[in-house]
């Protein structure tokens, strides 16, 4: 198959992070050429392009950029730029990659976006744990600032930009827009609420736009090639290239960069490998833990594609991080496992997130010692439920959607486990 | 104003009214815990989920985070609004300790009341609970129980946005979120009490009250604070003559919800051994105090005869004793010592609490502004006085001195006035009548009885109608809404004000320079 | 073998020095208010002092014109903020999905075991910590470990035993290497 390689082009060339063979290969050389334009020109580009936000959520970016008002309604207030780079959803170690191999091609897409959007300021917001990676972002960010790419009048353009990182220390909940603007504001990384929508009304109260490192790192292509050259790519509702991560069961681990649309059977069984030899497929998790697992028969009717997914498995594309289980696996204590995520990041802030994602986990942890009836499993699933869509961010929904799936696809497995005392002697 | 519509019931409400005050306009009770009408949004506590109307069919969403906007429809007892009632019931509990029985919140918890309202489920909650700190004492009037906590954030709004201290703040995440201060501080400002009254469950609860009663023996009675001109809005809880507590009373255009730590003792002396009980002449309980006053003051003269105004005492109190003065002895002096209750710290903080501890001034200041040629504490101290009756005012501590030959006391307490006065006279305290106050605003504000008036003392108006009667002309003063309209007529800008009309937040006085016209209306806040 | 990070003796008095406070300069030009820098500088201080205290925690409000309950509350909420200290070699072992998948509990059962952790995850001889953590995107390549500040991929139970021989012995913990997607521990 022929495509182009949009974000993990420079990733095998040596010392990729650095100014001088950033620009060798190409990165900053769309700066100029963006900053010539009319902002209102860059984000026409992207809305035409369909590029859908890379964090999970798979907002059109374009649109996003769009909620920001224009300048005389803005009351002289800033605008922020914020860069999701706290990958945290497990499964997904995609923007590692990118922020680690290709800084540069991340600065330059801020730029241009910063650009699009009449913004002055950005952050970076980095999860903790990326420590090391910030401190090569540090130097690369110097080295912008000294080529005059960052900073005020990059280029001689007019145009002003500081960049700045921000680090986060250990919180899964600051992926979310929100949570991660009150990190950023120095608050405890809780999700706000909505409305009013951070594009209106964001961090320190200005329209603020969040974006995730591949939805920025994409945009330096979108201005050389062009809307259509990306619609080429992918599908017709999803459109160009993504990275998708995939783990687990599987024999070549690691992150791809492929077109949308590719089936998914092709992806797990090309790209990642095919399973270990002996073994089958037994589930699917495609978008990071967060979202609804797919049984085998639900993987061979799948692309890899936001609507095929949801078609097709009930499921999302979420950050296309893929975690492959094989018949080895206990769905029981993967489960489990998940909980315990879930439970150990909730924010805390509202009820139903903050006393169900603990309660649910106490309850798998007996189901699967073998210490629960099938009364508990109804008891989980009505947890589950009572906790989708009642919260204030999504984090709920996240971590109710893995035990409704599982507790839905793979009902027997948890049958088993449960002492079939329940109408009688419970 | 746009028109919203509450289970279908129709109200026009000022645009962006919150929700949740809508619908209690419209009849509709959202049960809530973290909102509150005097702090931010915080939108954490889910209870109050409604549907709303939209395009696409109902979506469930908080009302405390809606808006009054036009065409706004929203449903709050629907079957699925109910479920998700219960649902967060069951979350709030499931960590709750099962405190109720040694609880001192019982009885006015939101978690009891809701329960029986949204919850009445079986109770599946049989894995262990969290486990917090409990029984911290965490400032002179507040003990901290994290464990029965529901991590509402009132308590931590209100320091941050209210006396701006930031000393409450919930600690670690998920299910461990942990109420609590930093270590080794305490409370330091002067609004504890609040904590303990916007708490809405056991967690945060007041040490002047904890096991001293069970609310569900108490009766409220609406009054106002005495403790200084503010004159916040108070509710008297009490059983049986005795005050247990005292609580603001919501009005938006005074104390919004809030009350000082002091006002809250401005009924703490109702039943004190220093009340004075009986009419006293030269130490002695007489049965005839009225007819040995009224005696001492004609044997006096008009002429070597005071009177002094009380800034403690009602306006009716005030407006008796000028009548009794105008009926009686003509030519009498009367007197108004403004001025700071000596021995109070008198400090104004720029939220509640006022210098002036005074809870009258402004209606003696009115009242003696349309009596004219009333003297101040100067002329008090020149005046060759034989008899000087005074009203509720400590005036030997007030002047540092005695400035007349003999002083009749009418007063709720002993005092040194009291203890120098040859004739005392017992009159009611504020919760043990009906009356009214004007305060720094100049709002006019009802207090009503709460408890029976201790001893023989009557209200202040009352012993005055008594003195007036004994010196041949009655005042009229014994009932208080006569009594007002009397003064509604007399008085200019009390003119058009009605006793029963001033209702629960009281109503403005007429501006000094321009034609009468009624108070505007209270007001909703936000 | 004596170890300086968990002596409290080591850490010095909780104020700013000169460099520390040229450093608080420049952190607060990047933000609109005082408030933004409270967690630059947790990080400034438990770089400093290995671990956060109350102290710190009331330095930092006093710099940033924040109750000290505040910085308390950011300081609990992030895990990565130490509120107590740790070990030189500081092993945080990711137990989530992907890499429990692939054997992080085999990795941590051998760390358990080879360096007789206590209760608190510090080993016997005081030189490592070891702690579970949740999810440190590197599911593609689990299981892995961040110690100190690098991550450590597709971990062995041999690798383990070749990482504590040589940090045991006194040599540096190194650099990670990269190779094929991987980021190993350069040993042998």
């Amino acid at each position: 198959m022929d495509f182009p390689r949009i974000l993990s082009g420079n990733w095998d060339v040596p010392d990729s992070h650095l100014l001088s063979v950033a620009k060798s290969r190409g990165v900053y050389s769309q700066l100029p050429r963006a900053l010539a334009m009319a902002p209102a020109e860059i984000t026409q580009i992207v809305k035409d392009s369909g590029l859908r936000g890379r964090g999970g959520a798979g907002f059109p970016t374009g649109m996003k950029w769009s909620f920001v008002p224009p300048a005389e309604k803005r009351q002289g207030k800033s605008v922020y730029l914020l860069c999701n780079a706290d990958e945290s959803e497990p499964g997904t170690f995609k923007d590692r990659y990118c922020l680690w191999l290709d800084p540069h091609l991340l600065f330059e897409g801020m730029a241009i976006a910063s650009r699009a959007l009449d913004c002055h300021v950005g952050y970076i917001y980095l999860r903790g744990e990326f420590r090391y990676i910030a401190r090569r972002m540090e130097a690369a960010l110097a080295e912008a600032y000294a080529a005059g790419l960052l900073g005020k009048n990059i280029l001689g353009s007019g145009h002003d930009f500081d960049l700045y990182l921000h680090v986060g220390a250990g919180a899964y909940i600051c992926g979310e827009e929100t949570a991660l603007i009150s990190s950023l504001e120095g608050e405890k990384g809780q999700p706000k609420l909505k409305p009013p929508f951070p594009a209106v009304e964001g961090a320190w109260r200005s329209p603020t736009i969040v974006n995730n490192v591949e939805t920025l790192a994409v945009v330096p292509w979108l201005i050389q090639h062009g809307a259509a050259a990306y619609k080429a790519i992918g599908t017709e509702k999803s459109p160009g290239t993504k990275l998708f991560s995939v783990s687990g069961h599987v024999q070549r681990p690691g992150v791809y960069e492929i077109p949308m649309g590719i089936p998914m059977t092709q992806f797990i069984n090309e790209y990642a490998g095919g399973l270990l030899p002996g073994r089958t497929l037994k589930a699917v998790i495609p978008g990071g833990s967060s979202v609804p697992v797919m049984t085998p028969a639900e993987v061979e009717l799948c692309s890899m594609d936001y609507e095929s997914i949801s078609t097709h498995a009930g499921s999302y594309l979420g950050s296309g991080g893929f975690i492959v289980m094989d018949d080895t696996t206990d769905l029981v204590a993967a489960l489990t496992n998940l909980l315990r995520f879930y439970a150990h990041e909730s924010c805390g802030q509202c009820t139903p997130c903050r006393e169900g994602c603990g309660w649910m986990h106490q309850i798998l942890c007996r189901v699967r010692d073998g210490e629960a009836s099938e009364v508990d499993l109804g008891t989980l699933r009505d947890l589950a439920d009572n906790i989708h869509s009642k919260t204030i961010c999504f984090f709920g929904a996240s971590a109710a959607m893995p035990v409704q799936s599982f507790l839905t696809k793979f009902r027997g497995e948890f049958l088993d486990r449960v002492q079939r005392r329940g109408a009688g002697a419970a | 104003m746009p028109k919203v519509k509450i289970n279908d019931v129709e109200i026009e409400v000022p645009a962006g009214t919150n929700m949740i005050e809508a619908a209690k306009l419209a009849g509709f009770d959202i049960p809530h815990y973290c909102y509150h009408p005097h702090l931010s949004i915080a939108g954490n506590c889910r209870m109050c989920m409604c549907e709303a109307e939209t395009p696409r069919g109902p979506v469930l969403d908080i009302a405390c985070n809606m808006q009054a906007r036009e065409g706004l429809a929203i449903r709050t007892e629907s079957d699925k609004v109910k479920a998700v009632r219960k649902s967060v019931m069951e979350f709030l509990l499931v960590n709750h300790p099962l405190d109720c029985p040694i609880c001192d919140q019982s009885g006015e918890c939101r978690l009891q009341d809701y329960y029986m309202d949204h919850g009445q489920y079986d109770s599946r909650g049989i894995e262990a609970k969290v486990g917090k700190h409990k029984r911290q004492d965490i400032g002179d009037l507040i003990v901290l129980d994290a464990e029965r906590c529901v991590q509402c954030s009132r308590c931590v709004r209100f320091g941050d946005e209210v006396t701006g201290t930031g000393d409450l703040r919930l600690m670690n995440r998920g299910d461990h979120t942990e109420i609590g201060m930093f270590p080794g501080t305490r409370l330091e400002h002067d609004y504890q009490g609040n904590l303990a009254d916007i708490c809405p469950v056991g967690a945060l609860t007041n040490k002047d009250f904890r096991f001293e009663r069970r609310v569900w023996y108490l009766r409220e009675t609406d009054s106002v604070c005495t403790g200084c001109s503010t004159s916040c809005n108070t509710k008297v809880c009490h059983q049986e003559g005795e005050v247990f507590r005292t609580l603001p009373r919501r009005n938006d255009d005074v104390n919004r919800s809030w009350m000082c730590d002091p006002g809250r003792q401005c009924n703490s002396g109702v039943g004190s051994l220093d009340r004075i009980l009986r009419p006293t002449v030269d130490g002695v309980a007489v049965p005839d105090a009225f007819e040995t006053l009224a005696a001492r003051i004609k044997a006096a003269g008009a002429g070597r005869t005071g009177f002094v105004m009380g800034s403690g005492a009602s306006l009716e109190a005030n407006w008796a004793l000028l009548q009794v003065v105008k009926a009686n002895c003509p030519g009498a002096k009367v007197f108004s010592v403004a001025g700071n209750n000596a021995g109070a710290i008198a400090k104004s903080d720029g939220l509640l609490m006022d210098a002036d501890k005074n809870p009258n001034s402004a209606g003696v200041a009115l009242l003696a502004a349309w009596f004219g040629g009333i003297g101040g504490a100067e002329d008090l101290r020149a005046a060759d006085l034989s008899l000087l009756v005074v009203l509720e005012d400590d005036i030997i501590t007030r002047l540092g001195g005695n400035p007349a030959e003999a002083i009749a006391y009418f007063g709720t307490h002993n005092n040194p006035t009291a203890e120098l006065a040859s004739i005392v006279i017992p009159v009611a305290h504020v919760v043990e009548m009906d009356a009214t106050y004007v305060n720094r605003q100049e709002r006019v504000q009802r207090v009503r009885r709460a408890t029976n008036p201790q001893g023989e003392a009557v209200p202040a108006y009352q012993a005055l109608e008594k003195l007036g009667a004994a010196l041949g002309r009655a005042p009229g003063t014994s009932m208080p809404t006569a009594t007002f309209s009397a003064m509604a007529r007399a008085v200019p800008r009390m003119n058009g004000l009605d006793y029963k009309a001033l209702g629960a937040s009281g109503r403005l006085l007429a501006p000094t320079v321009q034609p009468v016209a009624p108070a505007a209306p209270v007001a909703e806040a936000k | 073998m004596s170890h300086p990070a968990k002596s409290a003796a080591s850490r010095g008095p909780r104020e700013w020095s000169p460099e520390q406070a040229a450093e608080i300069t420049k952190i607060l030009a990047r933000y609109p208010t005082k408030k933004a820098a409270v967690m630059p500088l947790l990080w400034m201080a438990q770089d400093a002092w290995d671990w956060i205290d109350l102290d710190i925690m009331r330095l930092i409000g006093r710099t940033l014109e924040l109750p000290p309950s505040h910085v308390h509350a950011v300081a609990s909420f992030y895990t990565m903020f130490k509120k107590a200290p740790t070990n030189k070699y500081f092993f945080q072992v990711c137990h989530t999905l992907s890499c429990a998948l692939v054997g992080s509990d085999r990795i941590l059962a051998h760390l358990e075991e080879r360096l007789e952790l206590d209760e608190n995850g510090d080993s016997k001889d005081g030189l490592f910590s070891v702690l579970r953590v949740e999810c440190l995107a590197s599911c593609g390549s689990g299981p892995m470990a961040q110690v100190n500040e690098h991550f450590y991929e597709r971990l062995t139970p041999e690798i383990i035993d070749e990482v504590i021989a040589a940090l045991r012995s006194g040599q540096q913990l190194p650099e990670p290497r990269r190779e094929a997607d991987q980021w190993i521990f350069p040993v042998s």
